[in-house]
């Protein structure tokens, strides 16, 4: 295994954040079915304008809970998945703008629409509000990648009189991406990239130079509202924009790094480690340094070659989709008017009524919390709901445990639950 | 090696050069030359392990001073060499002979009981060794070429072993010299001790003797003498007291030296496998497989900063830049995560679906700040 692999697999970029188009999917499904679920559960039970702090706690696994869709006629239509992944682009090509306005930097805007795509895998875009946390995101970023603006100048930057509009949603945020703040990316990777290329010696710089500029375009754009981040590594993501500017730099680039060609005594072309035992007669010339050979096979071979240009190439499509002609595409007042605003409209009806105000969800929830600090052992049912939602994230073993005197002083402190609340 | 056994007429050889204390017996003659003691006082055998035939010097001398020859005793073909002789240490052969098997054996042989699990594993081990000297020092004809090729098998495959038990006994030994010359050290030194310890005795004997008779000159009352003489008995009595205690302390000594050579024996035990030294990175290997990073790799976006004032004076480092650089470029690109993810290198499909489901279902009960 090659060693920048090995050490790229212990980032919790790949550990936690790195899924496949499957399991993504399926984890966006369920967002917005519980979302779907404890929103009609919330809305059949108690009027919109009486947000009581009790619902808010209300169970969400419960298996008996009615059809939303099927239940009272007053209920809101909600959003598919699809019509949620569509304002999550939006939203997130609309954070890009407001990076751009407030002038900040390639890295940092990159790391708060990572922040912000993450936060929406598990949590409902009918649960928190967009339009709040594309702000927190962008804050958040800044911090994340070391720059520390002022609150209140950064407020106004955005038209907030109040920061506590953006200070609300920060922790929320940070629970959402479960507190992975490094966002690996590959801004720095092109600048590796070009390196390699003009030690070549061979190639044009002005090539390289245009090629590298339409790269870096590429890169602030396409990635960061697609799913790339979630299924590439970034040096992979680095290549297929290479690739949209100049192929054959890539080409070349790739047939450099894995220029390894097994010995002409073994016959045909090198094939994996698995299947290269199997498939090629026993030569017992070549037994000593087999080994040797196979493993270089494995990391600068000609099959990993060709699955890493497959992977490019997987990848190029998917930012094919959203090239930074696009840009205009999502400010453009036609498509938004088309596409946009009747998401919008029925997003303003069908989201979370308890949740879609940061400020006034802190301050209930900080209010509960002093509750339950006051009282020791707060609502039962409460705490049966938290019981069984552990339950179904831990695996049973802490609902026994929650039952402990000590464990209870320490959940109502907030700390059971790292991982944030429901949808 | 050994194929003949000594010749059975010469049951008790005769007296070597250094073995004067052996008994001399009559038929000191050689069987070679038939020269006998009484006409050559100086006469010496000598016998060569080959075949324990032995013969006067002279004729070892006259036979093999011109290289290897046969053996001069009829019927012994064995090719013998000038070097291989030496005189007899046990005037019995069968017992020199049996003394040298024994000796190679347990060259080869060396293990300590230090080195076995087990006492029993230790007895065992002793068992077969034994058995297969038996073997060799008097098993029958088919036997014994066995056993030899069984030693010298085991002498080829555990060589190095060998080689450490032979250098462990010998720092075993050199311990024990050690603590001997230490103890006979501290045993001439209490002797010393004891000797001055009398002598001083004696003189305190003839001083007290001298004041006594002073006191008697001096003041004829018989209670004050009488009362000094107690005190001074007391006194000696206490000095035999610290006398029984410094002897009890030397004794304690030697124990503590016994108790010490047996902690010695416990220490030879095979120390555990050294740890290595400590990895800060938990063996991650920071040598780059896909690429080399060195001269030539250089990008116009960072080399305008090489000559500028506000990086430098910092000590930023172009090198670490091209370093980190390179490896982002490269480090990933064969993690295909599609397919790990599914079949589960660093999380199965399950488990993440699983800890999102769980973060999506519970319950509302966090605390912000």
């Amino acid at each position: 295994m090659a060693t920048e692999d090995a050490r790229y697999r212990e980032s919790s970029q790949f550990r936690q954040w790195s899924f496949s188009p499957v399991q993504l999917a399926s984890m966006r499904d369920k967002a917005n079915t519980l979302a779907r679920t404890s929103i009609a559960e919330r809305l059949s039970t108690s009027p919109p304008n009486n947000a009581s702090t009790n619902s808010m706690s209300a169970p969400t696994s419960n298996a008996n809970t009615p059809d939303p869709d099927g239940g009272t006629p007053s209920l809101p239509e909600f959003l598919t998945p699809a019509e949620e992944a569509l304002l999550v682009t939006f939203y997130t090509s609309e954070l890009l703008r407001a990076g751009d306005h407030a002038e900040m930097g390639d890295e940092i805007k990159a790391t708060a629409a990572a922040f912000f795509r993450r936060f929406y895998v598990t949590n409902s875009i009918m649960t928190y509000p967009p339009q709040q946390m594309l702000i927190v995101a962008l804050f958040f970023g800044c911090k994340a990648e070391g720059a520390f603006p002022r609150i209140t100048d950064f407020a106004q930057t955005f038209g907030k009189e109040d920061p506590q509009d953006i200070l609300a949603g920060e922790f929320l945020l940070c629970q959402g991406i479960r507190f992975c703040f490094d966002v690996k990316h590959p801004f720095r990777a092109l600048r590796g990239a070009v390196m390699e290329l003009r030690k070549l010696g061979d190639i044009d710089t002005s090539r390289i130079d245009s090629a590298e500029r339409r790269a870096r375009d590429i890169l602030r754009f396409s990635p960061l509202v697609t799913d790339a981040y979630f299924h590439y590594t970034p040096s992979q993501i680095m290549y297929a924009t290479l690739s949209h500017a100049d192929r054959g730099l890539v080409e070349r680039l790739i047939q450099e790094t894995f220029h390894y060609v097994a010995p002409p005594t073994n016959s045909g072309p090198d094939t994996p480690t698995a299947s290269g035992d199997a498939s090629t007669p026993a030569t017992s010339r070549r037994d000593t340094n087999k080994g040797d050979d196979n493993n270089k096979a494995a990391i600068i071979g000609s099959y990993i070659r060709d699955r890493v240009l497959g992977t490019i190439e997987a990848c190029r499509d998917m930012l094919a989709k959203e090239m930074p002609e696009r840009r205009e595409h999502w400010s453009n007042k036609t498509v938004i008017k088309a596409q946009i605003t009747p998401l919008r409209k029925k997003l303003n009806k069908c989201h979370d009524p308890d949740r879609w105000d940061l400020v006034k969800l802190q301050k209930v929830r900080r209010e509960q919390a002093l509750k339950k600090g006051d009282s020791e052992d707060g609502s039962p049912g409460d705490r049966v709901a938290s019981s069984e939602a552990d339950a179904s994230l831990f695996g049973g073993d802490v609902a026994t445990a929650q039952r402990d005197a000590k464990r209870r002083k320490v959940g109502a402190k907030g700390l059971d639950d790292p991982f944030g609340g429901a949808l | 090696m050994l194929r003949k056994a000594p010749v059975g007429a010469r049951g008790m050889a005769p007296g070597t050069a250094s073995g004067a204390a052996l008994p001399l017996t009559t038929d000191d003659m050689c069987p070679v030359c038939k020269t006998i003691r009484y006409l050559n006082k100086d006469m010496e055998f000598l016998i060569n392990p080959e075949c324990y035939h032995s013969m006067c010097s002279n004729c070892v001398n006259r036979l093999f001073n011109d290289g290897p020859n046969q053996c001069p005793y009829a019927g012994c073909n064995r090719t013998l060499r000038r070097k291989g002789f030496r005189s007899a240490f046990f005037g019995d052969l069968t017992v020199e002979r049996e003394v040298d098997i024994r000796r190679r054996v347990a060259a080869v042989f060396n293990q300590a009981e230090d080195d076995f699990e087990t006492l029993r594993d230790y007895n065992n081990y002793l068992q077969m060794v034994e058995d297969l000297t038996f073997d060799l020092v008097s098993g029958a004809e088919g036997k014994r070429p066995a056993a030899e090729a069984q030693l010298q098998q085991w002498e080829a495959e555990h060589k190095a072993d060998i080689e450490r038990n032979r250098k462990a006994g010998r720092e075993a030994d050199e311990q024990a010299r050690r603590r001997l010359t230490a103890e006979r050290e501290a045993a001439r030194q209490r002797r010393i001790e004891a000797i001055k310890e009398a002598e001083d005795e004696k003189l305190e004997r003839a001083r007290s003797r001298e004041a006594e008779l002073d006191t008697l000159a001096q003041a004829p009352e018989g209670q004050r003498v009488q009362l000094k003489r107690r005190g001074q008995t007391n006194r000696a009595g206490g000095a035999t007291a610290s006398a029984v205690e410094t002897t009890v302390n030397t004794a304690i000594a030697a124990a503590d030296v016994g108790r010490l050579s047996i902690r010695g024996l416990k220490e030879k035990r095979k120390a555990p496998a050294p740890e290595g030294p400590y990895d800060p990175f938990g063996g991650s290997d920071f040598v780059p497989s896909r690429y080399k990073v060195g001269e030539g790799l250089a990008h116009p976006q960072v080399e305008k900063y090489r000559f500028d004032q506000q990086h430098i004076t910092g000590g930023y480092s172009f090198d670490d830049y091209t370093a980190r650089a390179m490896f982002e470029a490269f480090a990933g690109l064969g993690v295909f995560i599609e397919d790990e993810k599914e079949v589960g290198i660093g999380m199965s499909a399950g488990q993440v679906a699983t800890i999102g489901a769980g973060i999506a279902a519970v319950g509302d009960r966090m605390e912000l700040d």
